[in-house]
C-alpha cells in the first residue's frame, strides 16, 4: 500500500489524515476517508462520476474536492466507493468516483458531515511522503 | 497567572479571567473568559483561549473578545464566544463567528400537565414523539417546500409557517426577533442551499439536537417563573434544532466566497477559518443577507417542530393543545450575528454582535434602555428580562435563566448556551462500549429514543461539562440569573 488514511479526534468534530507516495494517491486516500465517514457499509461500484475541481491552491483544492464528494451525497444521494485521480495540479484536478446511489436497506449512514473546514488544514510534502489533514464539522 | 502558547491569562475575580491585549501585538482588545477555577482548568487544556485571543485581532472589535464558561474549541471562533464589531469603524462580520448551524437554538413550551399526570405514561409519550418528529441523518420531514416557498421562509421566517396555518400566532410574540430577522436576501442564497433545505424544514436533525419532555424540578426565582407560567412540577417541552443543511450550506458558501476578501481589505488573519468582510462591504452584505435567510429558516423549522410536538401531545392525551395549556415560553438563538445598538463607553454604537454558542440575555427594560433593547424583549418580559434557555446534555438538567442589566453593560446582553463538550464523539462512543446508555437512562427514569446507532453514546451525559457549573458561573458573575431547573423525562434524538 502506498496510501493510507486514519481519523483523529477533535473535541466536537472529526479529523482525517492521510499519507501517500504521490499527491494523486493522497487525494484518493482522503476522498475515500471522507466517504467512509458518510457511510460505513459496503459500497458497490455500479456507476462512475467524473468530477473536475478548480481552486486557488493545493490546500483549498483538497477542501473543494472533498466538498464535491460530500455534495454528491447531499444532492444526488451518490455514495463514493473508490476514488481515482486522473490528473492533479496545484489548483485543479480531475477525478473519477466509482460508487452507487444510497439505498436505505443496504447502507447505514455514519456521521452527518456538515462541512469540510479549513481549520488546521494541511497538504504538504514531508520527507518522501505526501501528508494531509483536514477537520470535518459533524 | 499562566502562560499558554503565546498568551497570558490573568485572574480578574472568581468568575472572570483576562487575556491582556498587550500579550500579542495583533490583539486590538483584551480577551475575557467567564469561568471558575475548575472550568478554567479544562479550558486551558484546549486551544480555545488562543481562539479568544485570535478573535480579538479582528477589525472593529469593541470592549473585548468574550468567552462564556461553556467555551470549547471551534472553527476560528471558539464555541461560547461573543464578539461585537463597530460597523462605522470598519467592523467585520465573519461566518466563522456564527458557525455552520446558523440559528441553532432552543424553544421551550410549557403545559398545564404536572409530573403526576405523565409519570406512568412516559414510555408511550416518548414513542409517540419519536414516531411523529422526523429526526436523524438524511431523514426528510412531512413538509415539502418549493424554492418559492423557501424564499418566503427566508424573508418571513416563522411568520410564514403561521400564515400557512401550520402554527400559532402567539408563538411569534415570544420568539427572539419575532421569529424573523428583517433584511434577509433570498437571492444571496445558493441553489445548493435551497436543494439541501427543501425537505428539511420541520426536521430535528442529528448530533446534539433533541426534543425533550421535561419537568420543572426547582424554582430559583418565583416571580420570574410566575411570569413564564413555570412552577414546581410543570411539564415542559424543549426543542433544540437549527437551520439544518440549509444553514450549513450557506456557511460553507460564505467561507468560500470570502477566501480572498481579507486580503482585498488588508486584513491579516491568524487563522484562515476567521475569514471575514467589513459589514459595510458587498461581501459582508451578501453574507448578512444569506445568514438572515438561514436564521429565518431555523425559526420556521422550530415553529414546525413545535407544531408537531403539540399534535403529538394532542393525539397522546386525546385533548386539545389549548386545554393542555401548551404555550410557548420563549425561543432563542445560540448561533447568530445580530445588528444591535449598545452603549459602549457611554456612547450608543451600531454593532454587529456575533454570538457563537452564546445566547442573547437582554436585561429588564429601564429608562436607560436603547430602542433595540426595548423592542428586543416581548412586552410580558419587560419587567423581568429576556428568558434564556440553556439545554443540558442528554439526561442532565436544563435551565431557564433571565438576562440582566450587568449583561447589557459587560457582554452586549449575552450569556452561555449549554453544557459544552469535553469528550470527542469517538471518545464518547468508546466510553460507552459495553454499556447500554438507554438502559442507564431508563434506570434513572428517563426514556430515550434515538434514530442513529451511536447517537445516544455520542451524546451521553459524561461527554459534556457539568451544566450546573456553567450556569452557576454566569449566575454568580451576574450576567444572567437562574429562574428554574428542568429535569428530562423523555428524550428524542437524531
Amino acid at each position: 500500500m502506498t496510501k493510507h488514511w486514519e481519523t483523529f479526534e477533535h473535541t466536537a468534530d472529526l479529523g482525517l489524515q492521510g499519507w501517500a507516495d504521490t499527491l494523486a494517491e493522497l487525494f484518493e486516500a482522503m476522498g475515500e476517508a471522507l466517504s467512509r465517514q458518510i457511510c460505513n457499509s459496503p459500497i458497490e461500484q455500479r456507476k462512475t462520476v467524473e468530477i473536475r475541481v478548480n481552486s486557488t491552491d493545493i490546500e483549498t483544492l483538497l477542501v473543494d474536492f472533498l466538498t464535491e464528494i460530500l455534495n454528491l451525497f447531499n444532492f444526488e444521494r451518490f455514495l463514493t466507493g473508490r476514488v481515482r485521480i486522473k490528473e492533479i495540479h496545484d489548483n485543479s484536478l480531475r477525478a473519477e468516483l466509482a460508487g452507487e446511489s444510497y439505498d436505505e436497506n443496504r447502507h447505514e449512514l455514519g456521521e452527518e458531515v456538515k462541512a469540510v473546514t479549513y481549520h488546521q488544514l494541511k497538504v504538504a510534502r514531508e520527507g518522501d511522503k505526501w501528508v494531509a489533514r483536514v477537520i470535518l464539522d459533524i | 497567572m499562566s502562560k499558554m502558547n503565546e498568551i497570558t491569562i490573568e485572574k480578574i475575580d472568581d468568575y472572570r479571567w483576562r487575556i491582556p491585549k498587550e500579550c500579542r501585538s495583533d490583539m486590538r482588545v483584551d480577551g475575557i473568559i467567564y469561568a471558575d477555577e475548575k472550568l478554567m482548568e479544562h479550558i486551558q487544556q484546549e486551544q480555545a483561549a488562543l481562539q479568544v485571543a485570535n478573535v480579538a485581532t479582528l477589525p472593529g472589535i469593541v470592549r473585548a473578545s468574550l468567552a462564556m464558561p461553556d467555551i470549547h474549541w471551534g472553527y476560528g471562533f471558539c464555541i461560547g464566544g461573543v464578539a461585537a464589531m463597530d460597523i462605522e469603524a470598519g467592523g467585520v462580520i465573519s461566518p466563522g463567528g456564527v458557525g455552520y448551524d446558523i440559528n441553532c437554538g432552543v424553544r421551550l413550551l410549557r403545559t398545564d400537565l404536572t409530573e403526576g399526570d405523565v409519570r406512568d405514561k412516559l414510555e408511550g409519550l416518548v414513542n409517540q414523539l419519536f414516531r411523529d418528529i422526523p429526526c436523524g441523518v438524511g431523514v426528510g420531514g412531512p413538509y415539502k417546500f418549493t424554492d418559492d416557498d423557501l424564499k418566503k421562509i427566508c424573508l418571513h421566517g416563522a411568520r410564514y409557517v403561521v400564515e400557512k396555518g401550520l402554527a400559532n400566532e402567539e408563538d411569534l410574540e415570544v420568539t427572539e426577533a419575532g421569529g424573523c430577522l428583517p433584511g434577509a436576501d433570498p437571492d444571496a442564497v445558493s441553489k445548493h442551499a435551497y436543494q439541501r433545505g427543501r425537505d428539511q424544514c420541520g426536521t430535528l436533525g442529528a448530533g446534539n439536537h433533541f426534543i425533550e419532555v421535561q419537568v420543572v424540578e426547582e424554582v430559583f426565582d418565583k416571580s420570574a417563573a410566575d411570569v413564564m407560567e413555570l412552577s414546581l412540577g410543570t411539564i415542559c417541552v424543549m426543542i433544540h434544532s437549527g437551520s439544518r443543511g440549509f444553514g450549513y450550506q450557506i456557511c460553507d458558501d460564505a467561507i468560500k466566497m470570502m477566501r480572498q476578501v481579507p486580503e482585498k481589505f488588508g486584513i491579516s488573519l491568524p487563522d484562515r477559518q476567521l475569514v471575514c468582510a467589513p459589514v459595510n462591504s458587498q461581501e459582508g452584505q451578501q453574507y448578512l443577507g444569506a445568514m438572515r435567510s438561514a436564521a429565518n429558516y431555523a425559526w420556521a423549522n422550530r415553529q414546525l417542530l413545535a407544531q408537531l410536538a403539540r399534535q403529538a401531545f394532542e393525539h397522546f392525551f386525546k385533548s386539545s393543545s389549548e386545554s393542555l395549556g401548551i404555550r410557548q415560553v420563549y425561543d432563542v438563538a445560540h448561533n447568530i450575528a445580530r445588528i444591535e445598538t449598545h452603549r459602549v463607553d457611554g456612547k450608543e454604537r451600531r454593532l454587529c454582535v456575533h454570538r457563537k454558542g452564546a445566547t442573547r440575555a437582554f436585561g429588564p427594560i429601564t429608562d436607560q434602555s436603547t430602542e433595540d433593547h426595548r423592542k428586543g424583549i416581548p412586552r410580558k418580559y419587560h419587567q423581568i428580562g429576556q428568558p434564556v434557555l440553556i439545554p443540558g446534555s442528554m439526561g442532565t438538567a436544563s435551565y431557564v435563566l433571565i438576562g440582566t442589566q450587568r449583561a447589557m453593560e459587560e457582554t452586549f446582553g449575552s450569556t452561555c448556551h449549554g453544557a459544552g463538550r469535553v469528550m470527542s464523539r469517538k471518545e464518547a462512543i468508546r466510553h460507552a462500549a459495553g454499556r447500554s446508555i438507554d438502559k442507564e437512562l431508563a434506570a434513572i427514569g428517563i426514556f430515550a429514543r434515538a434514530r442513529g446507532r451511536t447517537g445516544l453514546a455520542e451524546e451521553q451525559p459524561a461527554a459534556y461539562k457539568d451544566v450546573h457549573d456553567v450556569v452557576d458561573v454566569v449566575d454568580s458573575a451576574g450576567i444572567s440569573r437562574k429562574v428554574a431547573r428542568l429535569r428530562p423525562l423523555c428524550v428524542v434524538k437524531g
